[in-house]
């Protein structure tokens, strides 16, 4: 089933194990069902709990923020994660504040479901990836839908906690096919999943990549494994901040040799961060520098030529892990 | 067969949804009918049909369809449209039983090894197909080690090609040294002559060898791959087997330079004072290296290389034929150079220096 089904029946699941879930956004109601069609037919099954709201994220924030202290389990949808930056300071400011502030007598648990990324030609404003301003808020968790990881057990374990989150779906998943690929090896550590043509002993570097960039990175691995026999391990993590070190020490400890993988623009980014931390970590193991791989930092052009020029995509990656695998 | 496609200038969407049918699958529709209304994520589609005929169509109501797929077929009679359905029914899906690298797939060939009897779960590489190959070597059968006087080190060469007989002619003119056994990979090469020297096997005879007494140290003759002077010299530093120097009679080695092990120095060499050479390397004939000089590991000359003074050179690194390197430049680690390079400034580890040959042009005399 293509992924933003699986989204979509995830959606309904939670509206219909739990009566404190509340689905807001723009446009997300029935005909139209939402700009990607994740929530088609939900306000049709949930009309009281899934509304549609002005054309205003601050809004959006604020009302979940509100529903959220009065018990509820808001799930905002931001129809363009570009506009995420109008929910900046209530989420930093407030919503990821109370638990602690209240030391735990308030708890401000919302969901925002925030679809991102680019490679379709939307212009600067309409294609951005700018997880990496919400990485390392104190009390904020950002996870990446992957067509790896269900959404549903994501949304299950969301609503059986406190801590508030943002939950990054690249925009060109949705169409694609939810699974695991046929042509490599999946095993889990947590919910970091290890995909790889070879068992982890014959890999010379482990690749690290979430969102649609996982699933392009899937694909070289795939090819290079094929063609090349250079065998590298993809990590998909599920969860970029606070982000589960175990499974890329273990990885790296037997490939020696680190290379990351994002959309967002290059620097101050996940990837530089966890370059910081696994050379302190892992110093002197490491057989080369840990690389990072992000976009270039400038405006996203309108022109798709030009956009993939700039946008990490398949061949940026497969330079990358060459030069990991070496 | 005539295609009935979507028309959409709709760049958002890859795909639709089937939100109605106006006619039946089967039936005769004349050109210009509506047909099919399909929902994008921006607008709702209607497609007539481009020409008159009996639709098959290829996709369900609420089906999600790809928008540059074709949504029907039409026929100019009805029984062309019942082969084609059946034809689109019985389709085989072609599945491949394996999936193997290329590399896989080329070394299975070379070895007669069957890639249908592997476990399909995971893609084969040249590994498997190596180890499903691989046989346990039966020395039994296989030619023993010389003998040499006492005092004569014996030495035994790693590489059964062209570089064993410069060895073994090194020592034809050095009595203290002489060449015992030769071990190759190449299967085909056990049992052999060269220069009288027998090869008794592979190199993971080494240890055996060297534990009973067999041989004193080993020289790697390869000269043509610094991968594998690098990985044999591993293979005896993991086994503690010591390497020796084979260094021709008619080399000029000069005052305080330093030299480790393993080196294969050619005839008519010259070693340059207060040279450093590290472990492993192999100098072919007619190479210079000048004064102050240092030189790593593992690293391969051809013959009429000329280094000025103070060069140095990293591990592996590969020369082709006449060489000129001007003073203090530095070749880092897997540096290549061809054939009549001059080098003038230093180049980074892992490049290639080219050239561009510059050959005389011949004509018939007169």
């Amino acid at each position: 089933m293509i992924f933003a089904k699986e989204l979509n029946a995830a959606l309904h699941e939670c509206l219909e194990t739990d009566e404190r879930v509340v689905l807001i956004g723009e446009d997300i109601v029935d005909p139209y069902g939402g700009a990607f069609k994740v929530t088609r037919g939900l306000s049709t099954d949930f009309p009281e709990r899934v509304r549609t709201t002005p054309i205003s994220e601050g809004a959006i924030a604020g009302v979940s923020a509100g529903l959220a202290l009065a018990g509820m389990r808001p799930i905002a949808e931001v129809m363009f994660g570009d506009f995420i930056t109008l929910c900046y300071d209530q989420i930093v400011n407030h919503i990821t504040k109370y638990e602690a502030m209240y030391n735990g007598k308030a708890t401000c648990p919302v969901i925002f479901r925030v679809p991102s990324g680019g490679h379709r030609g939307y212009g600067p404003t309409h294609s951005q990836s700018l997880e990496k301003h919400f990485l390392g808020v104190p009390h904020l968790r950002v996870l990446a839908a992957s067509l790896y990881h269900d959404p549903r057990a994501v949304l299950r374990d969301l609503l059986g906690q406190t801590t508030p989150a943002l939950f990054v779906e690249h925009k060109l998943l949705y169409p694609q096919n939810f699974g695991r690929p046929g042509g490599l090896l999946a095993t889990d550590d947590g919910t970091t999943v290890c995909l790889s043509a070879v068992p982890r002993e014959d890999c010379t570097a482990t690749v690290l990549a979430y969102g649609y960039q996982a699933m392009l990175a899937a694909q070289v691995v795939e090819q290079l494994a094929i063609e090349e026999e250079i065998f590298v391990e993809l990590l998909v993590p599920l969860e970029l901040s606070p982000l589960d070190y175990g499974p890329i020490e273990r990885s790296v400890a037997v490939t020696k040799s680190l290379v990351t993988v994002e959309e967002g623009t290059a620097g101050w980014s996940w990837g530089t961060e966890i370059a910081a931390v696994l050379s302190a970590r892992m110093f002197g193991r490491l057989r080369r520098p840990v690389g990072v791989v992000a976009s270039v930092p400038t405006v996203i052009p309108s022109s798709k030529s030009k956009e993939s020029r700039m946008l990490v995509g398949t061949p940026q990656i497969d330079v990358a892990i060459r030069e990991a695998a070496k | 067969m005539k295609h009935v496609l979507i028309p959409t200038p709709d760049v958002n969407s890859e795909h639709g949804v089937v939100t109605a049918w106006f006619v039946e699958n089967g039936q005769w529709v004349e050109a210009g009918t509506d047909l099919v209304e399909v929902e994008t994520s921006k607008a709702v589609l209607e497609v007539s049909a481009p020409d008159s005929g009996y639709i098959l169509q290829l996709g369900a109501l609420k089906d999600e369809v790809s928008l540059t797929a074709p949504i029907a077929l039409l026929f100019d009679d009805i029984d062309s449209l019942k082969a084609h359905q059946a034809s689109l029914l019985a389709a085989p899906k072609p599945e491949s039983p394996v999936r193997a690298s290329v590399k896989a797939i080329k070394r299975a060939e070379e070895l007669g090894v069957d890639l249908s009897s592997f476990d399909g779960s995971r893609l084969i590489t040249v590994k498997d197909v190596e180890a499903a190959a691989f046989v346990e070597p039966d020395y039994k059968d296989m030619p023993s080690p010389l003998t040499a006087p006492e005092g004569v080190q014996r030495i035994l060469i790693i590489g059964a090609g062209r570089g064993a007989t410069q060895v073994i002619d090194i020592f034809a003119d050095r009595p203290e040294q002489t060449a015992v056994a030769i071990v190759d990979e190449q299967r085909g090469k056990w049992g052999e002559l060269i220069d009288d020297v027998p090869v008794v096997g592979g190199p993971d005879r080494l240890t055996e060898l060297y534990e009973h007494g067999r041989f004193d140290a080993v020289v790697v003759a390869i000269s043509t791959s610094v991968a594998a002077r690098r990985k044999f010299r591993l293979m005896c530093e993991q086994a503690g087997i010591p390497l020796a120097n084979a260094i021709d009679r008619t080399a000029k080695i000069a005052t305080n330079v330093e030299m480790g092990e393993g080196n294969v120095i050619c005839a008519f060499c010259h070693i340059g004072t207060a040279t450093q050479i590290g472990n492993n390397n192999f100098f072919s004939a007619y190479n210079s290296f000048d004064h102050h000089n240092v030189v790593a590991n593992d690293s391969s000359t051809g013959p009429g290389c000329m280094t000025s003074s103070r060069v140095k050179l990293g591990d592996q690194v590969r020369l082709g034929t006449g060489i000129h390197i001007e003073p203090g430049v530095e070749l880092g680690d897997r540096v290549q150079v061809a054939s009549g390079a001059t080098i003038v400034r230093s180049v980074p580890a892992d490049h290639v220096v080219k050239t561009k040959i510059v050959t005389t042009v011949v004509v018939p005399g007169r």
